[in-house]
């Protein structure tokens, strides 16, 4: 580790700016998102009125605001047809009043923007409701129908439910990608990328052989498909809701169909990575010092902990992507065939796990990406063309470089 | 303003199943789909009830909440509709519903569930009202014509009450009055008064 640094991580001006620009997006994309966790539109609020309208039989004429009052008397006045007749009347001898709408006239809807305060409105306890409500509970019966979840009469359960996938789920999956993102970024303008210290060396060492290769791009590339896809499912209304509603159902669709194309190579790969990675991976006591050195990271000059062919940082992203692929692939399973296996609380539990798992996965292989990519001089061209420069091995992973020479030297002598 | 509203008085309810019948029948619902069921507590049993169920169209609707792609909407009278052409079939709102209300027809993707279809308290959907296409795609539009739903108008013991949800709770009161008895407004408070401390 005493030898000269020849590239210094600092060199590279062009990352750190880049690094500083997407730094500084991803500072106000946070901001935005701390906003979103605080601006208190979590509650529902109705989006449409109703009106009466003039209707001949053909042309429907224009809503106007004020038929709301009517709208709404004509709804209450029919409702009072329920009661008992000798409450409410009219006697059996009286004429029937006319409930319904007048003559040559229809009910029709119209967009609004005051719906809050009625939310408000509703939710507040007036009068005497308070009196008649029922304690509310989980409660199943029996049906005579014979489709799953008939007998299901009242969960309250779905209301945390919702809170967990709407307002906990989505805004920490979107803190925990965007500031992955922007950590990453700062960490590249501020340091740079991580150099060959020592320069290229020119000599190349094979590192992955094709069907590695093949088994880690057939797998990112369907695990990128499926990050965006649900990406669109998770926050699509925040995104793509400036461009249209019609462009919205459109993007949700596709990513309705893309979700299911891209999850079996997506499976096939986890399966195929585990089988052929895993030893390889075991936790030994080696990891603990790499983990403590921070990987040497921060310093071009080492010293870098020394590591076979995976360090403990790629163990922890070989485990993520077993473990969490492996959930994510069982709970979605779980998703495709409901109540095959699972009834509606089961259900609900696996929605919420692949979500959140979902999420944390994506904030994972951000960084995954970055130190594979733009972090570290390359470090990339090992899962591309499965070649290192010598250099870079030694640096990175030398007990690996050292075991491949004593092979290469048994075979060549 | 009106707020309308569900409250189905399980004293009266005697299970004949004509609310989830005549509902079937008046939006022409697909096979293997129900908006309106019933559901019977400790059959067989003293203290047997009978209650029925579909949408109960909440106050702060969580269906609406998550709904990823805004197919769910809410009405200034408390309706809670949904548009079937941006709807993505995900789930969420059946896994969100307090009552089970949303249904998929066992068809295309994600698995077995295609669009969601569910109870529109008989007042259509987005397309123009009481127009054909609003019938195929939602059933009929009652509300348009100043109606209330079908399944409670249709209740032949009244159990199953609909409407103007203060009207409503006045008949349900004077009914226990007058009775002397009186079990409450099932569900009310989760699907009415979700932010009230019981």
């Amino acid at each position: 580790m005493s030898e000269p640094v020849v590239v210094h991580g600092r060199d590279f001006v062009k990352y750190r700016i880049g690094g500083a620009i997407v730094a500084v997006l991803l500072a106000l994309a946070l901001v935005w998102q701390v906003y979103e966790l605080f601006d208190g539109d979590a509650r529902t609020i109705p989006e449409v009125r109703w009106g009466v309208t003039e209707y001949d039989g053909r042309t429907m004429g224009a809503q106007d605001e004020a038929s709301g009052l009517l709208a709404a008397q004509s709804l209450a006045a029919r409702t009072t047809f329920q009661a008992e007749r000798y409450q409410t009347g009219p006697s059996p001898e009286a004429e029937r009043p006319d409930y319904g709408v007048a003559p040559n006239t229809r009910m029709t809807t119209a967009p609004m923007d005051y719906g809050e305060e009625l939310s408000e409105g509703w939710a507040a306890l007036g009068g005497d409701s308070g009196a008649i409500l029922h304690e509310p509970g989980r409660v199943v019966g029996l049906s005579s129908l014979p489709y799953p979840g008939a007998a299901l009469f009242e969960r309250p359960f779905g209301r945390d439910w919702r809170l967990g996938i709407a307002d906990i789920a989505t805004h920490l999956g979107a803190l925990a990608i965007l500031g992955m993102g922007f950590l990453l970024a700062l960490v590249l303008a501020v340091r740079g990328r991580v150099p060959i210290a020592k320069g290229r060396d020119g000599r190349k060492v094979k590192r992955f052989g094709l069907i590695e290769r093949s088994t880690h791009w057939l797998t990112s590339v369907s695990f990128i498909g499926l990050a965006l896809t649900g990406i669109v499912i998770a926050f699509g209304k925040t995104l793509l809701m400036p461009f249209g509603e019609p462009f919205l159902g459109a993007a949700g669709w596709i990513s309705t169909w893309g979700h299911m194309m891209f999850f079996p190579p997506f499976a096939l790969g986890i399966v195929v990575m585990a089988v052929m990675w895993i030893r390889r991976n075991l936790p030994e006591r080696l990891d603990l010092t790499w983990l403590r050195m921070g990987g040497g990271f921060f310093s071009d000059g080492g010293p870098n902990p020394p590591a076979r062919k995976f360090n403990a940082g790629q163990k922890l992203i070989f485990w993520s992507a077993i473990l969490g692929g492996a959930l994510m692939v069982a709970t979605g399973v779980t998703l495709m065939f409901p109540f095959v296996w699972a009834d509606l609380g089961a259900l609900s539990w696996a929605m919420l796990i692949h979500a959140v798992i979902g999420l944390l996965l994506i904030s994972v292989f951000v960084a995954h990406i970055y130190i594979g990519t733009v972090g570290m001089q390359g470090a990339f061209w090992a899962m591309w063309g499965g070649d290192v420069d010598r250099n870079w091995a030694e640096e990175h992973h030398a007990l690996w470089l050292r075991q491949v020479e004593l092979e290469e030297g048994r075979t060549k002598p | 303003m009106a707020r309308l509203k569900f409250l189905c008085d399980t004293d009266r309810c005697i299970e004949c199943n004509a609310c989830a019948t005549s509902c079937k029948n008046e939006h022409e619902v697909p096979w293997g789909m129900v908006r309106r069921r019933v559901v019977t507590l400790n059959d067989g049993e003293p203290g047997e009830k009978s209650i029925a169920i579909s949408c109960m169209h909440c106050t702060d609707a969580p269906c609406v909440a998550v709904c990823p792609v805004s197919t769910l909407y809410q009405t200034d009278i408390g309706v809670v509709l949904h548009d079937k052409d941006t709807c993505i079939g995900c789930g969420y709102c059946f896994y969100a519903c307090p009552f089970g209300a949303p249904q998929f027809p066992r068809a295309t993707l994600f698995g077995s569930r295609g669009t969601m279809d569910k109870c529109t308290y008989c007042a259509g959907g987005p397309e123009e009202n009481g127009s054909e296409a609003e019938f195929r795609k939602y059933g009929r539009n009652r509300i348009a014509e100043g109606k209330l739903p079908i399944c409670a108008e249709v209740c032949s013991t009244r159990a199953l009450l609909a409407g103007d949800g203060d009207v409503v709770g006045e008949i349900y009161r004077e009914r226990t009055v007058a009775r002397g008895f009186g079990s409450g407004a099932w569900g009310w408070k989760t699907a009415y008064y979700p932010e009230q401390d019981s």
